[in-house]
């Protein structure tokens, strides 16, 4: 099994390397901020392993795409430095949230951190320190060291490609390996039995930070990575609409598996870019998918392939039963793995 | 280069030093220390109009939530449907304003019927799901107003009373807010009574307080919840209508109201009519003082950390009587 | 007004007919080759009404000079196609579609909105040396040399309305403006504060309020509250200055009214009146002005311009509905000068001389000293007042550069104060 795993992957990124040079120049673009995407939906998912659902994820990517910005801007702070401290700043302004926040659960924590993620994004539309309303121009590009041609400006995007897939790759790498850990574990046994994992002296507030922290951190990188990319940074980027975009990826791609979230993620943005003509159409389209998706795949998209299998071993098992004559020994369940998420009908 | 970063860093000293809100508001409140009673007077009548329609959008709100326990994120939408509502009937087609308006409730109302029937039922006691299904709803209802009026300048909706009523020397209001102020007001009143003194109103709230006891005692559930969905629908439809003709009609015109219906409602205590209602009056005032003296984006960011205090300390609103889950 | 249900359907059928990849130029078989030029604005949501109106004044454009023959170039035939990509106002999707319609597309000329939007392409535009125009000059930097402000000199002809309103009306000594806070607005404020320094008329209040406004009761009555003889609505959103309107006049205003844009009017009139609109004061004339077939005039055909245009698109005319053709006038101009479609070689051409063509007139090349570059073409600009009759006409031509020889001074000033010169931007 392992080693089918290792193959597809290794698969999946060679297409992955090979893939800018098949693209016309600002599909390169789209590839770039998919990937970027990637990172977010799936640093989200950590968060939704313990159970809760936040409205402030963009926020906070936000908030790594200031301060990487400005501290290269203001001070001159390398890419190098500032990419990795956007995401610190990220993840200290969510443990700092963390407080408030996890005072709260389920529907009222989803409110509350959409309330403290409007307040600081209006605060950088509010304060002239943060650039305003028009936000932050003119964001330099990294420059890399590279032997035999000196420094490089990494700003055209197929370097910048391979930048992002890099430090996206690895942030996959950290967020996999963490939740495959006793950790990851744990996280996801708060979410099943709050009261449980309580009572054999789990900390839960702690777990909840932690994954809050960690995913907050990803959300930061991702941001800055945004920034230096585009140049430009303001506000509005960051604002509810997109937050909810963030959200219909990782609920149609589904929360059960690591992949789910990246399928949403990719497969609406390149659904988004088909619809491109259809310029006003292209919400309605969302709309319509969302609830479709919410009525027959509540668990998202990543639930398919358990919902066949089931409806295999169905017709398998009635084929049977038609032929012994007795009722099937199995009820048929809504999916064929185990509902981790309670976004459907319960 | 060089000169540049000068520059930057000096700005970047300065804007440190900034304060913050509070000390901006006394700032402003010295500024306009020749403030006038007219001025005061004059907010405080804008004031009564924004309570009004803050209080019409919140208790939809809070009885949608109430009953089924789901959040409506399309409740925004439904307020611009029915602003479009009144533009397509009255402005378009030339119907007489009241007719327009007692369309578009009827319209609004059959959207939210639609709604309780085929989403929301499906979702009851689930939070996340109804309101991913309410997102869906707020997508497609955006695009059929895009598709009906386009997008650019907004819809001309001509008021129907076109003069102002000047109540003091110095404060006028305008007489379409005033009918719309007196509508508002007969509308929550009516409700009020329906609530409180019809035998459907008390199985209404009876549901919201305790939906597993009031099914044993015999109530309908998917009754009242399609009558609640549709008096929600219906006086957001209605605030939409009244407000048309004074605001910005486009299709993304819910968005901004939407968050301040959840500011209201979350302060008051979710599922509390009363708390909805008194908390309407409050932020309004408060709101448009606030803009009045200092500034729109301060009102809101405080309104948000307002309500974020009362998630922390108060989860049940400062006024809700109804138990957090 | 009175827009029947007939109406939607018609203009709904002609949208669908007119996105149908420009079936009636081939249907006329004509052989001649197509030059392109993009167009990278927003075409949905907020700002969409500084973007879309312009899409359908550029086609139009295209469809009056390929009937008269398309441009002549190097011996050649050319159609021109207008090709638009919608950056709803984002950097990333302006990038993207910046380069989708450079290096796909294969345009000859960018036009954009610019403000949020420019800075998002700025770097690449200068890489591919690109020929790209905006509408508000303080996206110019010495950074952009190819970024061109062939049309709007935003903010800056402002000047011409305050410098009639106090020559017209010496009695008004004291104004209070409010200002939306974002790119278009702030720049703004400063030269109206500057404009009004001149005039010498007091600034009793300033009240920079967000864009996301939705109610303007409680800003009005601020505005109001310092009683003064003048309003001034700085560069608002087109919606905003008729929200604002209605809501001056409900609160018992009597005083003069100056803005940068008022489109739309006939819509504020009908919500309000025609005695209260009268003498409003703004930048902007209607198309079919007869000042505007004076002969110093460039733009081709104004008044025809604008009936054909409103024939097309009922209710869509703002101010970009000529100003993104117009500086398709001035592209041609350029082009037909250096025989060539070549953005670079269209470039020089315009800028081989010190003055060009502008729809208002001869106008020169300008801008150094505020943005650092001359790259923005000033010369006159009208100043716009309501009459009685409900109509806007044409007061007078301002001098923008007569002003500046005089006043350049008290401008910079209120720049710097602003942080609006180029050093302070960057």
């Amino acid at each position: 099994m392992p080693f089918r795993k290792i193959i597809s992957i290794g698969v999946i990124y060679a297409a992955l390397l090979a893939l800018p040079f098949a693209l016309k120049l600002h599909q390169q673009d789209f590839m770039i901020i998919l990937v970027i995407n990637v990172l977010i939906v799936v640093s989200y998912r950590l968060m939704t392993l313990t159970g809760e659902f936040s409205l402030i994820h963009v926020v906070l990517m936000g908030a790594g795409a200031y301060t990487s910005s400005l501290l290269a801007k203001t001070i001159g702070l390398s890419f190098w430095l500032s990419m990795p401290l956007g995401g610190v700043v990220a993840a200290l302004l969510a443990l700092l949230l963390s407080f408030p926040l996890f005072r709260m659960k389920g529907f009222y924590f989803l409110i509350g951190s959409f309330a403290v993620g409007e307040a600081i994004r209006l605060s950088w539309s509010y304060f002239d320190f943060f650039g305003g309303p028009k936000g932050v121009k003119l964001i330099p590009s990294p420059h890399l060291y590279i032997p035999g041609l000196g420094m490089q400006d990494i700003w055209q995007p197929i370097p910048y490609y391979y930048l992002v897939l890099t430090i996206v790759s690895l942030g996959l790498l950290v967020l996999y390996r963490l939740e495959h850990s006793r950790i990851g574990l744990t996280m996801n046994a708060i979410h099943w039995r709050d009261a449980l994992a309580e009572s054999v002296g789990v900390d839960t507030w702690r777990y909840r930070t932690m994954a809050f922290v960690i995913a907050s951190f990803f959300a930061g990188i991702g941001g800055a990575l945004l920034a230096h990319y585009i140049g430009t940074i303001n506000p509005v980027m960051f604002d509810v609409t997109t937050m909810v975009y963030v959200l219909i990826w990782v609920i149609v791609g589904g929360t059960n598996t690591f992949y789910g979230p990246i399928i949403g993620v990719v497969l609406l943005s390149i659904l988004n870019e088909m619809f491109r003509e259809a310029e006003q159409l292209r919400p309605l389209v969302y709309g319509i998918l969302l609830l479709a998706v919410m009525r027959f795949l509540p668990n998202g998209l990543d639930s398919l392939p358990g919902k066949i299998r089931d409806y295999r071993r169905r017709k398998l098992d009635s084929d049977s039963v038609d032929a012994a004559g007795n009722a099937p020994s199995q009820a048929a369940s809504g999916s064929g793995q185990p509902s981790t998420n309670t976004i459907g009908p319960n | 280069m060089l000169e540049g970063n000068v520059v930057a860093v000096q700005c970047t000293s300065s804007a440190l030093y900034r304060p913050f809100a509070l000390y901006l508001l006394f700032v402003h409140l010295l500024r306009h220390k020749e403030t006038s009673v007219d001025l005061i007077l004059q907010t405080a009548v804008n004031s009564m109009v924004a309570s009004s329609f803050f209080a019409l959008m919140a208790v939809g709100l809070v009885l949608i939530f109430g009953v089924m326990g789901i959040v409506n994120f399309a409740h925004g939408e439904l307020y611009m449907v029915g602003a479009y509502s009144v533009w397509f009937l009255y402005s378009a087609n030339g119907w007489p304003f009241w007719l327009a308006v007692i369309g578009a409730f009827v319209i609004v109302t059959l959207i939210g019927l639609l709604m309780e029937r085929t989403l929301f039922r499906p979702m009851r006691g689930n939070p996340l799901g109804g309101l991913i299904n309410s997102i869906g709803v707020l997508f497609i209802l955006q695009v059929l107003a895009v598709q009906l009026g386009g997008v650019g300048l907004m819809k001309t909706v001509i008021p129907p009373f076109p003069g102002s009523t000047t109540i003091l020397n110095g404060v006028s209001i305008s007489d379409q807010r005033i009918a719309a102020l007196i509508v508002a007001i007969g509308l929550l009143v009516a409700m009020w009574l329906f609530l409180t003194r019809t035998r459907l109103g008390w199985a209404l709230r009876a549901v919201s307080q305790d939906s597993e006891a009031a099914a044993l005692q015999g109530i309908n559930i998917n009754r009242i919840s399609m009558l609640a969905m549709g008096l929600g629908a219906g006086t957001a439809g209605l605030a939409g209508a009244l407000i048309s003709p004074m605001t910005r009609v486009e299709p993304y015109m819910g968005h901004g109201v939407i968050i301040t219906a959840f500011i209201v409602t979350i302060v008051g205590g979710i599922g509390s009519l009363s708390g909805a209602v008194l908390v309407a009056v409050l932020y309004g005032f408060f709101y448009t003082f606030v803009t009045t003296y200092v500034s729109g984006t301060v009102a809101m960011m405080l309104g948000l950390l307002i309500m974020l205090f009362v998630l922390i300390v108060k989860p049940n609103g400062l006024i809700g009587v109804r138990a957090s889950e | 007004m009175g827009i029947t249900r007939r109406d939607i359907l018609k203009a709904a059928a002609t949208g669908a007919v007119l996105s149908g990849v420009g079936l009636p130029k081939w249907a006329l078989g004509a052989k001649r080759k197509t030059l392109k030029i993009g167009l990278c604005a927003p075409l949905t949501g907020e700002v969409s009404a500084w973007g879309l109106p312009g899409l359908y004044g550029c086609e139009l454009w295209a469809d009056n000079v390929n009937a008269a023959g398309g441009v002549k170039l190097g011996g050649k035939h050319y159609d021109i196609e207008i090709v638009s990509y919608d950056n709803e106002y984002l950097p990333d999707k302006a990038l993207q579609g910046y380069k989708k319609l450079v290096a796909e597309e294969g345009v000859k000329m960018v036009m954009m909105l610019g403000g949020d939007t420019w800075p998002g392409v700025q770097r690449w535009a200068n890489h591919a040396k690109m020929l790209t125009t905006t509408l508000l000059p303080s996206d110019l930097s010495p950074d952009t040399p190819y970024l061109l402000a062939p049309c709007e000199v935003h903010p800056i002809y402002n000047v011409t309305g305050v410098d009639w309103l106090s020559r017209k009306f010496p009695q008004a000594k004291t104004v209070a403006m409010c200002a939306q806070n974002d790119s278009l607005g702030i720049p703004s404020v400063a030269t109206y504060e500057a404009a009004f320094e001149v005039a010498k008329i007091k600034m009793v209040d300033l009240n920079i309020f967000d864009p996301t406004t939705t109610d303007f009761a409680p800003i009005v009555t601020s505005l109001l509250a310092k009683k003064p003889d003048v309003l001034c609505l700085d560069t608002a959103y087109a919606d905003f200055v008729n929200l604002i309107s209605v809501q001056a006049k409900n609160q018992g205003y009597k005083g003069k009214i100056i803005s940068c844009t008022c489109d739309n009017y006939p819509a504020i009139i009908s919500k309000t009146s025609k005695q209260f609109m009268d003498g409003f004061i703004f930048q902007f004339p209607d198309f079919d002005d007869p000042k505007l077939n004076q002969k110093f005039i460039n733009f081709h055909n104004p008044n025809k311009f604008y009936k054909d245009y409103i024939e097309r698109r009922p209710g869509t005319w703002t101010a970009v509905s000529w100003e993104y053709p117009s500086i398709l006038d001035l592209w041609k101009y350029g082009a037909e000068i250096a025989d060539s479609p070549e953005p670079m070689s269209v470039l020089k051409a315009l800028k081989s001389k010190p003055t060009a063509p502008h729809a208002f007139g001869t106008a020169e090349w300008w801008g150094k000293d505020l943005w650092g570059v001359d790259n923005a073409l000033v010369g006159n600009w009208p100043v716009v007042a309501i009459n009685a009759e409900g109509k806007a006409r044409i007061q007078e031509f301002g001098s923008i550069p007569k002003w500046w020889d005089k006043h350049s001074k008290v401008l910079i000033k209120h720049m710097r104060a602003r942080k609006q010169m180029w050093d302070q931007r960057a």
